[in-house]
Formats: structure tokens, sequence, C-alpha cells
């Protein structure tokens, strides 16, 4: 990326400077991102004190999973906010938006650290006319966040004053457009389901770290790649707009995005024919 | 006056201090004077009458968690526990709503803060510190509401 792609000033090259260089451009989700890395912290000494399993793992693991990975989209949104149009982020309308994405990252922080601290799950769980309604509701919630990425991508895809080079523009709002789209496919189809494994697994032999199994479909990995839309497409059109000439770069963005798109529907598919991608 | 009534006195003065944090945009400084300042003195006052009346009484000490829940088994010092309780998370409270003030922090982000202060004391406190400490490390404009 060159240094005219960077509308913000860029401060002394010391740690202080450079986080809120990178993340500055949008202060609501990038507070709200670093609060969530900060509750981290405490999620992670309480996985230490409590000794309480759900499915196999400490109960805390899954809100630690989901403070990192809501962090990692809110920080991603707030780096490319750079490119949106100036002043767009101080409308009345999108500081409503911003507000209303705020309520829902906190609810569904609220609904996965509280089925954690009882003990109960908090996906998938019907077990109550009221755990089913909240599950309802939740899945609004993550549909409403989730759709941050798509008005942040068509906003910077037509703002080419933003980000001028075209093949990086593109990368950046179909990422973050495909995020949205690809998420919304699988994880809505993933809710209609009892659970994210399809099949029953014997040994309960997973990935490591990703925890996705090894012997039945996982519909979490369909997920996973669908939500890094917004990270692999921009960084291949970064390669790609610096190696290639305007022209190829613009067909390579193109190419690796259905390439993208394939692979994580090819992974859906196979989670939905209850196929391990990473077979033992 | 029993251990028993007073509590029930108790609750009700605190959350008229909290409800006034609540909607603190709308009397900023009234909900300074009552819920920042006059009810915790309120309750400050009664905790020190309790304790000048029947801390001599109380069995047990400070030494030892078993000490402690001893101390605390003696239904005037329970009360007094939890007057403390309500005093000093209504005073911390208070503070927040009015560094959130100051900074200009959303009530958006402050309500949660004070929900889990007042359930759970420390808990709103340090989630208050965290978005303080994030606005400081990530941001470089000041949060609009």
């Amino acid at each position: 990326m060159t240094d005219a792609t960077f509308s913000p000033p860029m401060p002394a090259l010391t740690l202080r400077g450079m986080i809120p260089a990178l993340f500055g451009p949008d202060p609501r989700l990038a507070m709200l991102g670093g609060v969530l890395l900060f509750s981290m912290i405490p999620t992670g000494l309480a996985m230490q004190l409590d000794p309480r399993l759900f499915q196999g793992e400490s109960i805390w693991l899954k809100p630690l999973k989901f403070e990192f990975a809501l962090a990692v989209y809110l920080l991603s949104l707030a780096f490319f906010a750079r490119f949106l149009p100036n002043g767009m982020l101080d409308r009345r309308a999108l500081r409503i938006f911003s507000a209303v994405v705020i309520i829902c990252v906190l609810g569904e922080m609220a609904w996965i650290g509280g089925a954690a601290m009882f003990g109960t799950a908090s996906h998938f769980n019907l077990s109550s006319p009221v755990m089913e309604g909240i599950y309802g509701l939740m899945g609004v919630f993550a549909v409403t966040l989730t759709s941050a990425s798509l008005v942040y991508g068509i906003a910077i895809w037509r703002n080419p004053a933003g980000l001028p080079d075209r093949a990086l523009r593109l990368s950046v709002a179909l990422g973050l457009v495909l995020t949205f789209v690809l998420t919304v496919i699988v994880a809505g189809y993933m809710s209609s389901q009892p659970g994210h494994l399809v099949g029953v697994p014997a040994s309960g032999a997973r990935v490591p770290l990703m925890g996705w199994s090894r012997e039945v479909g996982d519909l979490r990995l369909p997920h996973f790649l669908a939500t890094h839309a917004m990270h692999v497409i921009p960084l291949g059109g970064m390669l790609a707009a610096r190696l290639l000439s305007p022209k190829a770069a613009l067909r390579a963005v193109w190419g690796l995005s259905a390439g993208f798109v394939l692979m994580t529907i090819g992974a859906f598919v196979m989670a939905i024919m209850s196929v391990p991608v990473f077979p033992i | 006056m029993t251990p028993d009534s007073l509590f029930q006195i108790a609750g009700p003065i605190a959350m008229v201090g909290w409800a006034s944090l609540a909607l603190a945009p709308l009397a900023p400084k009234w909900a300074d004077r009552i819920g920042g300042y006059t009810i915790p003195a309120i309750l400050s006052v009664g905790y020190a009458a309790v304790i000048l009346g029947y801390w001599w009484q109380g069995q047990g000490g400070f030494d030892s968690l078993a000490n402690v829940m001893l101390l605390l088994s003696d239904p005037w010092m329970a009360l007094a526990g939890w007057v403390h309780f309500l005093a000093f998370d209504l005073f911390i409270g208070g503070w927040i709503a009015r560094q959130a003030r100051r900074d200009g922090v959303p009530h958006l982000l402050v309500l949660p803060c004070l929900l889990l202060t007042f359930l759970f004391g420390p808990v709103g406190l340090v989630l208050f510190l965290s978005i303080g400490a994030a606005r400081r490390a990530f941001t470089f404009r000041e949060i609009e509401a």
C-alpha cells in the first residue's frame, strides 16, 4: 500500500502513535474493539478459576473466542474506515447505525457470556421459549452487526477519492461485501440446524486451536472462511496492485474473489454433506 | 430499629441514586448532586452509626477468610457490610457518570458500566476503566455521542 492511500495523518512510528493511526478513523468501533480485547483478560482468568466444562471445553472458551473474533472484526472495520468518504461517520444516520451495531455487539457478548456463566448453551439453545426467543433475537443482532461490513464495502466502492487504486478499492469493497453475503448464507443455514456439527463424531478429533471436527462436517469452518473474505481479498488486492498492471490487477481481484467464493461454498457443501475438510 | 428494617430502607435509598445516574444526561447537575454525593453520604452516615453502635460486639476479624465470615455472620455487621457496598458502589457510579461526561463518553456505553457497577461493583468499574484505556490507546479523536 502506498502512503497516498492513508488519508489520516501518520504520527510518529511508536506503538502509541501507530495504534490510533491504524484504527482511529472510526473511533467508536475502535474503542469497542479495544474493550473486547481487554475483556479477554478477566475471561481468561475465569477460565483458570472455573473448572466447569461445556462439550468437553472450558465454558469460558466460547466467550473468549467471541471477544477475540468480534474485536478483530471491529478493528478491521475501523481500519477500513479510512477509505470512507470524508465526514461520513459524523453524519447523523451513521452515528445511529454505529450505536445500533454497538448495541448488537454488547447484546451478543452479554448473551454468550451470560449463558457461559450459568453453564448453559447460547447458540442452538431451544430448551425454553425464552431461550428460543433470545436465540432468534441474537440472530437478528448478528445479521445487523455483520451488515456494517456491507455498508462500509458499498461506501468505499463509491468513494474513489478515498482509495484511488481501482483494483485495491475493488478488493476492499468486494471483501467487505462478501463477508456480509457469505456469512449470512453460511451462518443463517447453521442457525437453522440443531448444532454446528453435521454428524456424530466418535473420537472427538479436532483441528488444533480452531476446534473444527476432523471426523464429521463442521459448519464453523465455512463460517470462518466467509467472515474472513474482508481480510483475504484485500490482502490479495494489495499484492495484485503492487505486482501487476492496473488491468491485470483488476482481473486478478475478480479471479481471487471468485475463487474465494467457490472455496467457501465448497467447504460449506462438504460440511452439509458431513465430510470433514481435514480428515484424520 | 432492627438490622432487617434498616436493610429494607437502605436498598430503595440507593436505588434513587442509581436512577438519577442512569438519567444523568437529562439533568447532569442533579444526578451528580443526588447520586454522586448526597445519597452516598446518607448511606455512609448510616454505616457510621451502625459501626459506632455495634462494632464492639462483633466476633471474628480481618486476618483470615474464616474470621471475616464470622464477623459478617452477625446481622448488624452484615448490614454494615451491605451498606458499605451500597455506598461505595454508588459513589463509584457517580464518579463514572462525572468522568464520562467530562470525557464525552456516550451514555450508551456508560449505562452498561453503571448497571454492572450496581450489580457487581468492580466489574462495572473495570469496564469503564477499559473504555477509557481503549479510547486513549485506539483512537485519536474525541468520541461524539
